[in-house]
């Protein structure tokens, strides 16, 4: 829908101006139109939640661009390209883009697919590949990783630690320049504002606390080898799972230096190695929590469940308490921006004009402060349950009219306590019951109550995941950099790419963007695991 | 050159009103207290309301405007959905879809132009697939609504104004155009367009109708006689 107006929402002021925008103006020392002209880039990731979105900007955006390699991984009985053009390409966000530039065959003169793992050596990619793209690749964008929080910690170093190491080596062959991305939240526990400038090379988030300790990536992967060998070692006599002491030995250790979870802590040593390398021209780039689209493709489109698209479905099936700051904001970007973003640094890198780092977020010009959040998905909530057909209808009452709480961690604790013992009450009362009146009769309760017992379980640790990024601190990420480089392209350049999250209406976004981007597109997670 | 179909809203489309739409935010406050309070102002304003209407609508409009005094943007924004579904979808009035179908069909740019508030159109709007809106706005401070309107408050001239200026810059030919309404305050806008229509018409637009020899729509109830200019064969299909 357009609505034809004059007036302009201002989000940071809260009111509306009149007037048309005034043209994007840039300096022009960076043109990015030249810099993608001609060249070669190398896309790592190309199949991920942002990695799609930027192959989608890349491809409707530049067609100056010479080739594009990307790079996919086999999966079972796929190849690599087989992969990529019958998942991939088949995409919602990709479909729309490759239909418009012409159709597939276009696309299969200008891009080539090889197959690789980043687990591997020169990330997997084969000796004949790297032969034929030797000298060729102006540019290495790096999307690949490991998205996940807490997973046992092998799973998180492989990829993140490791496999950066492989990325370094397989720059260095192809004698080409680096775009990397990795989060922002590499900061770990840290409150208010977080500068670019901070050294890369031995941070670790507790150092003005631990002055005299030193962190160092060599020291901590002599560390990791050792403890994934004793905890294997130790299977027979230890009765816990060797996964799952992986799983807390990792974030045990990303504790001790002060991150939040394993995924920060091995993206940070990432991010370690490649300002450790000596001659390696990069550049790595920082987004914060990305969620769905705001305009490219098209508006909500979201496939990650690593946003905060747990926390709008657990909003929608009723949950009221929300432990969050006050005063703080929630550090999101929608993934098109993401996508502009990293194009704006790679032209910065291709040009000789980057800087080290680069966070995307948008706290730092437009923030979105969590009540309001919390009072969104307390109205979808009401929305949601009001015309539900389904289940009790006291409780969707309850859901529809009883308006969603900012607590405090304290009060959340003492809500969980008091709720499962209510619940070991029931528990108690319907076994009772059943040694009374028969299992056929009490069966069907006590079954209800283990799966609605599962799924506030479910619930639980889903928010606990979030706490550190809503509760435990709050981040404003500063994006100094970005906006200095996208202020440095051609006033042509900036009718492609935009860097404007000032600009974001996020009342809209998240109410009729956000939320039914992800009801759209993302399949319900708690419901099903009710059902099952 | 291309032609538009230019729909009011309220009366034409749809019977919703907007003291039903006030009464709606009311019932659905932060709490329950302050639920009833501010329903019993709806209620409370309900005479002056109907009074007003009687005798200008601007008037009408600004002051029932003040009722969302006080009101955040984002509780506007986040319940839209939730008041369509309970105030303004069962209004909608039996075959305005068809009517809207038909003018796009033959090649009509539908343009919606209604008093009604952007956020409130948004669903309404989606619901009956019309891409272009020229409504009304309210005035924030902070995020919070003042109770007055954004300039230019969009009622009859101001209407025709936006009708007439919508159509110079997108390259539209008025005479070959149409228009849908109600209420006899919106004449200028219906004698802008080569093909006005008295839709659902009030007894005073009916009057005026039947003197410039508009034809007269009833979307309410039975099976309607569109225009001869909506081509029978095409409408037709629409059902």
């Amino acid at each position: 829908m357009r609505a034809l107006t004059t007036w302009r929402w201002n989000p940071v002021l809260g009111e509306y101006e009149s007037g048309e925008p005034q043209p994007l103006r840039g300096t022009g020392e960076i043109s990015a139109i030249q810099a993608f002209s001609d060249k070669t880039m190398l896309l790592l990731g190309g199949t991920g939640f942002v990695g799609k979105v930027l192959l989608a900007t890349v491809l409707d955006r530049f067609p100056e661009l010479k080739h594009l390699v990307v790079q996919a991984r086999r999966k079972k009985n796929l190849s690599g390209e087989e992969r990529f053009y019958t998942e991939t390409l088949q995409s919602p966000p990709l479909k729309v883009i490759v239909d418009r530039i012409g159709g597939e065959s276009v696309l299969r003169r200008k891009m080539k697919v090889v197959e690789g793992d980043l687990d591997e050596p020169l990330c997997g990619i084969s000796p004949q590949d790297i032969e034929e793209l030797k000298g060729k690749v102006d540019i290495v964008v790096n999307l690949a990783g490991v998205v996940d929080f807490d997973p046992p910690i092998n799973e998180s170093v492989e990829p993140n630690v490791y496999g950066t190491q492989h990325l370094i080596e397989l720059v260095q062959v192809l004698n080409a320049k680096l775009v990397h991305v990795s989060t922002s939240y590499v900061t770990g526990k840290k409150d208010g504002r977080v500068s670019e400038d901070t050294p890369i090379e031995g941070y670790f988030p507790d150092r003005d606390k631990r002055p005299d300790e030193t962190f160092s990536v060599t020291k901590e992967l002599k560390w990791y080898q050792q403890f994934v060998e004793e905890t294997r070692a130790t299977r027979g006599t230890n009765p816990k799972p060797v996964r799952e002491r992986l799983r807390e030995g990792g974030l045990a250790r990303a504790d001790y230096w002060g991150w939040t979870n394993t995924y920060t802590y091995t993206k940070s040593m990432g991010e370690q190695l490649i300002a450790q390398t000596p001659g390696l021209v990069y550049s790595i780039v920082r987004p914060a929590i990305v969620e769905s689209s705001l305009r490219f493709p098209f508006p909500g489109w979201n496939e990650g469940l690593t946003t905060s698209a747990p926390l709008v479905m657990m909003g929608g099936e009723g949950v009221k308490d929300w432990p969050v700051r006050k005063d703080g904001p929630l550090e999101i970007i929608p993934v098109d921006l993401v996508a502009e973003g990293i194009l704006i640094v790679t032209a910065a890198v291709l040009c000789g004009m980057n800087k080290r780092v680069y966070h995307l977020a948008s706290a730092d010009q437009n923030p979105i402060m969590l009540p309001r959040l919390v009072a969104f998905l307390g109205m979808n909530s009401r929305y949601k349950h009001k015309h539900k057909k389904t289940g009790s209808r006291l409780a969707n009452l309850w859901k529809a009219y009883v308006e969603t709480e900012v607590i405090t961690v304290d009060t959340l604790q003492a809500r969980r306590t008091r709720l499962h013992r209510g619940l070991d009450v029931m528990h108690a009362a319907l076994t009772l019951g059943k040694t009374l009146l028969g299992a056929r009769t009490v069966d069907p309760y006590l079954k209800s109550l283990r799966d609605t017992r599962r799924q506030i379980r479910a619930q639980e640790i889903t928010l606990d995941k979030f706490l550190p990024f809503m509760i435990h601190n709050s981040f404003i990420f500063e994006t100094r950099n970005i906006r200095e480089a996208a202020r440095m392209l051609t006033d042509e350049d900036l009718k492609r790419l935009k860097w404007d999250p000032e600009t974001i209406d996020w009342a809209d976004y998240w109410v009729n963007v956000h939320t039914k981007g992800i009801e759209r597109w993302i399949p319900p997670m708690f419901a099903t695991q009710r059902k099952k | 050159m291309n032609k538009a179909a230019f729909y009011d809203l309220d009366g034409t489309l749809l019977s919703g009103n907007l003291v039903s739409m006030h009464a709606y935010y009311a019932r659905n406050d932060r709490s329950p207290v302050k639920s009833v309070y501010q329903f019993l102002k709806v209620l409370l304003s309900v005479p002056l309301l109907f009074g007003l209407d009687l005798y200008s609508r601007s008037l009408f409009n600004v002051v029932s405007f003040k009722a969302y005094r006080g009101m955040h943007r984002d509780r506007l924004i986040g319940l839209a959905d939730d008041l369509f579904e309970v105030t303004l979808k069962p209004s909608i009035f039996p075959h305005a879809q068809a009517l809207v179908d038909t003018t796009r069909q033959l090649g009509y740019r539908n343009v919606l132009v209604t008093g009604t508030l952007d956020f409130t159109i948004r669903p309404i709007a989606l619901h009956f697939g019309i891409d272009e809106v020229i409504c009304n706005r309210l005035e924030f401070k902070n995020h919070i609504a003042t109770g007055r309107v954004l300039p230019v408050l969009l009622a009859e001239h101001e209407k025709a104004r936006s009708v007439r200026e919508y159509a110079a810059r997108e390259g539209i030919d008025l005479s070959k155009s149409c228009a849908f309404s109600d209420s006899s305050a919106d004449v200028p806008m219906l004698s802008e367009v080569g093909f006005p229509v008295a839709t659902n018409p009030t007894r005073r637009l009916r009057r005026i109708a039947l003197q410039k020899h508009w034809p007269i729509l009833e979307l309410r109830e039975g099976s309607p006689r569109f225009p001869s200019f909506l081509k029978p064969a095409n409408a037709a299909k629409a059902f």
